[in-house]
């Protein structure tokens, strides 16, 4: 039995402001294990870049807080740490990539800077080290010209660059986790293949487990191995990657293969689910997917669905579908 | 780079030889000469006088007769006689030239060493309550104008505390002429200029901060480890002040324009005084080539503030 590199139980995170509390996650659990690529999938506005800036803990500040919940990564709890102790996991033992690689290097200092930066911070090494083994892992990322591109600036590189630098950067120490938020949302469609088959080159040399946030379930086939569906700060669904296309049992996650744009159909325009994500500042008391639910009944809209075990690992939120194999209507 | 600033250097004089153009029209459109105000009624044929001080100065001449003699005679370095005072032109900006740099280095000085630390502090706590207090304070001082700051100045430091000269650019008696001397004379127009600036910069640093601390980079160094105070130095302050060390450059022109109101005020004898005392006798000479001497002031903060740009910031420096 392999031990969970991190996991996350009963997680809150909510923005407290004068008069308003936004539930950005409501209550999430998740296990990851070593070597795992784990993606949360859910439409913009679901809480998986709250989730992930929670284990983090680089919430907005002021008014984002964990509000209850443990984090366990490697034995301890995140969530107890001083910040101090907390600055050397960051980079260290977790590390995180984002959406936009335009910005997420500082304009101002060179690429070597910003790599070497992490190494001085986490290694006893001194600058030559660190320039070369800069060099080495933006090699290793595919980066070409490595040597005269660690004197470069972030904007003398493309975006697809750039996110191969943002990788390098994060897997520098050789993390033991990969936060990735929709790292190729903001590029074209043959980068993003390359930088996804960068992300399982990562898996397999360095054993880096993955969280990988995206919302487009081609991303999610070609990676996962557990895939976590997350609706109004919550997790509707929760199975292995294969269980998930062949079988999907919420409504939500239903609705979101349907949205895959087909290559066969040609499809010009994107189906999308009708209405859209409720308010995290005002939940509905029922369920939160309620209003755009196809199956949705009246007692629906009065209690609020349990997560429930619909099959070996599989969980899903809603009442309205039956167990696995009990000839629920698809 | 060098190239740069050479091909601006050399760009700047179409611009600077189209400036003494305007102003030697504006000059010559205001009524009156230098001449017409000698009344001395011991003079017996003050007519054919005032004639021969005309002539001679080239004033009877057609317009572009006289502007063509003063450029021929200025590119050579000859900037004239003053019509007012009898000395040439050179040895009245010498003194005063360096009385206004000095005025406008300690001003520049002043604005900076507190307005951005006290951005910085306002930023580090925003709506706190030092922000609030100091935000009340720059807007009251921003709502006085210069003048009156002045006259507060002058009766606070000079009458009341007596620790600061109020009048003129040099002292008398022993240690009069000194450096030493004439930093205690520029002190209180300095802070005068210095004072409105402040609150404007120190404003100016709050919001810059604040904006890039959002910034995706923070966010980016913050993921790697890095602890609060490296960030705030290595990754927030060098893009925060970018802005800033470029505005600072614009302002410098605008700066010596502040320095000529509050020179009258506090008759210092900087460029300032010595241009409005010439306006005043319609010193042709004298106003030319302090003019010109703003002019080339307003050009050369520009480019300073153009090269700032490319140092502090690369995405300028390789495009
Ligand atoms: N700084 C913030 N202040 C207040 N609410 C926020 C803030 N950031 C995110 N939220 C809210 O938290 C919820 C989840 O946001 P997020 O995790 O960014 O969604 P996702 O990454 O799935 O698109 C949203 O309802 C969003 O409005
Ligand atoms: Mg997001």
């Amino acid at each position: 039995m392999v031990e969970p590199l991190l996991e996350i139980r009963d997680l809150r995170t909510y923005f407290i402001g004068k008069d308003v509390e936004v539930r950005a996650v409501d209550g999430i659990d998740l296990t990851v294990y070593p070597r795992q690529i784990v993606c949360i999938v859910g439409e913009s506005g679901s809480g998986k870049s709250i989730t992930s800036l929670s284990i983090m803990r680089l919430l907005p500040q002021p008014r984002g807080k964990i509000v209850s919940g443990q984090i366990t990564f490697g034995g301890q709890d995140l969530l107890k740490l001083t910040e101090d102790q907390m600055t050397d996991v960051r980079g260290n033992e977790i590390s995180m990539i984002f959406q936009e690689p335009m910005t997420a290097l500082n304009p101002v200092l060179t690429i070597g800077d910003q790599i070497t930066e992490v190494l001085l911070r986490h290694r006893k090494l001194n600058r030559r080290q660190a320039i070369s083994k800069a060099v080495e892992m933006l090699q290793f990322v595919g980066v070409p010209r490595a040597a005269e591109i660690v004197h470069e600036y972030p904007h003398q590189l493309s975006g697809g660059l750039r996110q191969r630098v943002m990788i390098a950067m994060a897997m520098v120490c050789e993390p033991k986790l990969l936060i990735a938020d929709e790292p190729t949302t903001a590029l074209d469609v043959t980068i993003q293949a390359q930088v996804l088959e960068l992300m399982k080159k990562m898996r397999r040399d360095f054993h880096t487990a993955i969280i990988l946030i995206t919302h487009d379930l081609g991303v999610v086939a070609d990676m996962a191995d557990h895939v976590m569906v997350m609706y109004g700060g919550q997790i509707v669904e929760s199975v292995n990657a294969d269980d998930l296309f062949a079988r999907p049992l919420h409504p939500y996650t239903k609705a979101l293969m349907e949205s895959i744009p087909s290559l066969i159909e040609e499809k010009d325009t994107l189906y999308s689910i009708p209405g859209t994500v409720p308010d995290a500042a005002s939940f509905p008391t029922g369920c939160r997917f309620a209003q755009r639910c196809p199956l949705a009944q009246p007692s629906c809209f009065e209690t609020a669905p349990e997560l429930q075990q619909m099959g070996p690992g599989h969980l899903v939120r809603c009442d309205k579908v039956g167990r696995e194999g009990e000839g629920v209507p698809m | 780079m060098g190239t740069y600033i050479v091909r601006r250097l050399l760009g700047m004089i179409p611009m600077l030889f189209l400036i003494t153009v305007a102003v030697f029209l504006m000059m010559h459109a205001a009524p009156g000469n230098a001449f017409d105000a000698i009344l001395n009624p011991g003079i017996k044929d003050m007519a054919a006088l005032k004639q021969r001080l005309i002539e001679s100065a080239g004033l009877n001449k057609p317009l572009w007769w006289q502007y063509g003699h003063w450029i021929t005679q200025f590119v050579q370095g000859n900037w004239g006689y003053s019509f007012t005072q009898h000395q040439p032109v050179i040895t009245l900006i010498g003194p005063a030239l360096r009385n206004t740099l000095l005025l406008a280095v300690m001003a520049e000085i002043m604005i900076l060493a507190i307005g951005i630390p006290v951005g910085i502090l306002q930023a580090r706590n925003p709506y706190g309550r030092f922000d609030y207090v100091i935000s009340t304070f720059s807007f009251v001082l921003f709502s006085v104008p210069y003048f009156i700051l002045a006259i507060f100045l002058i009766y606070f430091f000079a009458i009341d505390l007596g620790i600061f000269p109020a009048q003129g650019a040099v002292g008398t008696g022993p240690g009069a002429g000194s450096f030493v001397d004439h930093v205690d004379h520029a002190f209180l127009p300095a802070l005068a200029i210095a004072l409105v600036s402040t609150t404007v910069y120190s404003r100016y640093t709050r919001g810059s901060m604040l904006d890039v601390s959002r910034k995706d980079y923070v966010r980016t160094a913050y993921a790697k480890g890095l602890s609060g105070s490296l960030v705030f130095r290595k990754h927030v302050l060098r893009n925060a002040m970018i802005p800033i060390v470029t505005q600072f450059g614009y302002d410098i022109g605008g700066l010596v324009g502040g320095a000529v109101i509050l020179e009258g005020l506090f008759s210092y004898q900087g460029m300032g005084l010595l241009t409005i005392n010439a306006v005043n006798g319609r010193d042709y000479p004298v106003i030319m080539a302090t003019s010109l001497l703003f002019a080339v002031g307003v050009l050369i903060g520009n480019l300073v503030a153009d090269i700032l740009y490319a140092v502090v910031d690369p995405r300028i420096r390789y495009n």
